[in-house]
Parts: C-alpha cells; structure tokens; sequence
C-alpha cells in the first residue's frame, strides 16, 4: 500500500512539475495551431477572417479543441502577426528590418510550429531541411509570398516578409 | 471669445473621437459568423432512388466579454417533402471560469466520443456518409440501412470542461454534463396501425415475442433477435418525460498533434415512471500523421425494456448492443505532388447483437482549399436481417 502511495505522489509531482514549467513559458501559437487545430480539420488560412472576427472565434475553438486560456490568446498573437491587415511596423521590429537575422525571424514567425528542422518542430507542414536544396531558393521564396501558389489547399499563412528577410531565413534554414 | 476660432479645434476632436471610436470598433467585434454547408447527389440501390440534396449550416458567435461566450448553430435544410426544415443544433452560453476550466450551459453538442461533438460537420468528416454506428438515427445520418448505435447527441443542460496540460505536447481533458436526457420514440402512424393487428400491445409495456422465443420461454438468456429494441427520442427538448436527469462525460488523454485517446459514458432513465434505463459505453481515437488520418469507435449500448414473465407480471430485461467503425484517410497531395489536394479514404463499420451489420465504404476527395472539399464515396452494406445496400455520393462540402 505505501509503495502505491510513493509511485502516485511521484507520479502527481511529476505531473504537477510538467504543467508548472509549460504554464511558465512563452506558448507559440503556430505549435498550438499545429498541435490543435489540425486533429480535427484544416487549418484554416488567416485571412480568412478579420482580427476582430478571429478574437469572436477564439473562444469557440477554445472550447471545442479543448485550449487554455493562455494557448488561446497565443493563436491570436499568432494570427495578429501574420495578418496582412496588421501595420507591418508592429509584426517586425524595424532593426530587424534593416539587418534581418535569419534565426530571429524564424522564431518570431513559428515557423517550427507546423514544420520540423532538424527532427523538432510541428508536422502540419513538410519538413524543411531538404527543402531549399530539392526544390531551390527560388521555390521556397515564392511559397512565402504567395504559399498557395503550387497547393491551393495549403492553409500556410502568407508572412509579412519581403525577399531580404526570406533570403535570411532560408540562409538559416540551410546553416 | 469667438466660438468660430473654436470651430476647427471642435471638428479635429469631433473627428479624432470618431476615428479612434472606429479603430476600438474595429479592433473588437461582438459577432462573427463562420459554419458550413454541402450539396449532396446520392443514389442508393435499395431505394432505388437518386436525389440531390443540400444544407446550409450558420454558426453565430458572440463575445459578452473576456469570460463568456456565446454559439448557436442551426441545421437549414430541405426534406423529402418540399418543406425547410430549421434545426438548433447547439445554442449555449461559455464562462470561463479559469485558463482551463469552462462551464457551459444551453442546448450543446455532448462530450460523447469524437464524431458527435467534433468531426461531424461536412467539411471536417472524409466521408460523404455518416460512420455506421451514427447513421440511421436522424439529424446528420439521414437515412442508411443499417441501424447506428447513437446519434449525434445534443442535449439541454450544464457542462463543466476541466483541462490538465502536461508541458506542450500531452493533455488530459475531462468533460462531464448533466441534461434533460431522452424519451420513448413516440409511435409512428404506420407502426399503430401494425400493432393493432398483432397480439401486442404496447412496445414498451410488453416486448414482442416471435414463435421462436414463445417455444423457448423457460430459457433464461434473452434471445435478442426475437424482441423488439425499444425505439429512443434522442431529440432535445425544453421538457421532460421523467425527474430523472441523464449524467455523462468524456475523459481522453491527447498526446500532441499525432493522438487522441477517449472513453465516455452516458446513462439517463427514459420511461415516464423511471425504471428504464439507457447508457452508452464508447472509446475513441483519432490518430493523425504526416500523411494519414486514423480515426474510430467502439460504442456498447445497453437498453432495458419491460418483459412479461409467466405471472404476466413486467420484468425488466436489457437488450445489450456494440459495434464500432474505423476509417482511415491517406492524404496522397502530402506525399506526391502530381495527387496535390487529392485523399483516399476508406472505412469499416459494424453493429452486432441486433440489427447485425457491416459496411465498408471507400472513397476519393478532392480539396479546393483548405476548406472545400469535393468527396465521392461509394458503400457497400451488408444486414443480417433485413436488406443489403449500395450507395454512391457525390458531396461538395464547404467551410466558411
């Protein structure tokens, strides 16, 4: 009997430490999107919906897909960065955009979130390692600025990135 | 002081109020409107009929605040006879009562599996028909040959949702409710009229014997090919038959993004006077990967009816069923490119004990986008008893 209770007080401390650290981080809503969204249907593309529309719908899919508060609030970050409505001054701090760091902007933009790089990252998207070196540098910008050019169905979001901040990442993605 | 100098200042703050009224208007809404629809084309060989057919599916969201939120959906759709039939599908109110505690309550979609409050929806399900074990019973199964186990259930009640994240990628969630449950099916004009012609009276009051039960009347199982299912209203209403209260709930472990796990219960008394019971037993998983969707069932039903005994007195006797199905989605536009857009899905389902079956249903989808979505499926339906069938379904689903 006592050896019961040690295993579910170490079971229920292991847990409880598990869901302390994930409620401290900062939560990506692009993995939220990747891990949530997708077990059910499509993701569905951003522009699809205004930001206001999107902040009414939230609190529906929260319930539904079963969100935190917190992983709810992170999609909407999300979505608000990767809006084309939104001011581009407020999605990419303007020394980013003189000298864009490839890696930063990989992070900013969850690009992990649905695709994977070096075995870690989501699964909605292709894996991009090989991806600049199958398909070329001139694939991977032109997916980033028109991502249904060659998949009408991709539910990729179009990033509001001009061609210098691309080149960066995909110099990122190859290093 | 001239009020003209002040003329310029009070239009600047006139319109600066209004611009930065907008841009708050702008920035928050209220309402935003989103659901589904489809056009069906379905030809069946037992009915030997084809028909098209088609809804239209509006959800209305509404923010009050930060804690609550509202959602009603409505089913709009034509019946067989010409008439717009208007369906509400779900209309609650959500309080949030903490990051992962949500109390609902209002007519809402139960927790019971993955099919009924989640995958139903047209453009979500890979199927251009219901799983076997949700058709047959109404609302999204329409008609089919084979009797499923449950409806999609939607009920009038209160929920609570409680959600354990375990780091990013695990999560536990439970679901439980409590609603006003269901009823007996009232009789149908064609089933009176048969019942007046046999030795039978009520369905419920006293269960119908074949001669080959009546030879073996000292037998102690039941046989349940011999007796008749007692026929349930799943319907939601604003009243209630009975004091009774139906309880269930889902709890389902998710290992993020590739598994979901669940098992739900549901039991409610649906007599007038309480002594019959209906519960349902289910287990789920949806199991996604890179290029492929598994989803299934299992659902066990256990339904009491009354039995006359050798005193002509009422015994309660259960009448147990099970079946399950499993459909499996291969996303070929994932892997080549030439399929871009293109699924291949197949699915199997079976209901055994009573109203013995089997389906297997196999199909092809086309997505235009991310939210429309072109299906052909074509099924075949084995029934023990009864007739078999064979569909074919063309569905152009959309989501909006």
């Amino acid at each position: 009997m006592r050896s019961i209770i040690q295993i579910l007080l170490v079971a229920s401390l292991s847990l409880l430490s598990a869901f302390s650290s994930y409620a401290a981080e900062k939560i990506s809503g692009a993995e939220v999107i990747n891990n949530n969204c997708a077990r059910c249907h499509n993701a569905r593309a951003v522009h699809e919906f205004s930001i206001p529309e999107w902040k009414v719908i939230m609190p529906h899919m929260r319930e539904k897909a079963h969100l935190t508060g917190k992983e709810t609030q992170a999609v909407l970050e999300f979505l608000e960065l990767t809006s084309q409505r939104a001011p581009l001054a407020k999605k990419v701090a303007s020394e980013k955009m003189i000298a864009p760091d490839g890696k930063q902007l990989f992070v900013q933009f969850g690009c992990q979130g649905c695709h994977s790089l070096k075995g870690d990252g989501g699964t909605v998207g292709p894996a991009l390692d090989e991806t600049i070196k199958n398909k070329g540098i001139g694939f991977f910008i032109k997916k980033l600025q028109n991502p249904q050019f060659n998949n009408s169905s991709s539910p990729m979001p179009k990033m509001p990135l001009n061609e210098q901040q691309i080149k960066a990442i995909a110099q990122y993605i190859k290093s | 002081m001239n009020m003209l100098k002040l003329l310029p200042f009070a239009i600047a703050t006139a319109v600066a109020s209004g611009h930065l009224l907008a841009n708050e208007q702008q920035n928050n809404s209220r309402f935003a409107l989103a659901g589904y629809g489809d056009v069906k084309y379905e030809d069946s060989e037992l009915m030997d009929t084809s028909a098209f057919s088609a809804r239209f599916v509006p959800i209305f969201l509404f923010s009050l605040s930060d804690q609550m939120h509202i959602e009603a959906e409505t089913e709009i759709s034509v019946d067989e006879n010409g008439e717009t039939e208007i369906e509400l599908e779900y209309a609650d109110i959500h309080y949030f009562l903490s990051d992962t505690t949500t109390f609902t309550a209002g007519k809402f979609l139960l927790p019971f599996g993955q099919y009924g409050p989640n995958l139903h929806p047209s453009w979500i399900n890979r199927s251009a028909f219901s799983p076997g074990i949700y058709g047959g019973l109404g609302g999204h199964g329409g008609y089919q040959p084979m009797q499923g186990l449950l409806p999609v259930m939607s009920d009038i009640g209160v929920g609570i949702q409680h959600i354990i994240p375990l780091g990013k990628n695990q999560k536990i969630f439970f679901d439980v409710y409590m609603t006003n449950g269901l009823a007996t099916e009232a009789p149908h004009d064609d089933e009176e009229d048969a019942h007046d012609e046999e030795p039978v009276q009520d369905e419920h009051e006293e269960v119908v014997v074949d001669e080959h039960a009546e030879e073996e009347d000292e037998h102690e199982e039941v046989d349940d090919h011999a007796l008749e299912l007692p026929e349930l209203a799943f319907e939601a209403t604003s009243a209630d038959n009975n004091s009774d209260k139906a309880f269930g709930g889902r709890i389902a472990y998710a290992f993020l993004p590739g598994i979901e796990v669940g098992a739900s219960y549901y039991t409610a008394k649906y007599d007038d006077d309480e002594k019959l019971g209906f519960t349902a037993t289910g287990f789920d998983i949806n199991w996604m990967g890179n290029h492929y969707i598994v989803r299934g069932e299992y659902i066990k039903t256990e339904t009491d009816a009354f039995e006359e005994d050798e005193h002509e007195e009422n015994k309660v006797i259960t009448f147990d069923r099970n079946g399950w199905y499993l459909q499996a989605t291969f996303m070929a536009g994932k892997m080549f490119n030439v399929l871009q857009g293109t699924d291949f899905v197949v699915e199997y389902a079976e209901t055994n004990k009573i109203n013995e079956a089997e389906r297997w249903a196999y199909g092809i989808n086309y997505w235009l986008d991310s939210r429309a979505v072109i299906k052909a499926t074509y099924e075949d339906t084995t029934v023990h008893d009864g007739e078999d069938d064979k569909r074919f379904a063309i569905q152009y689903s959309y989501g909006f």
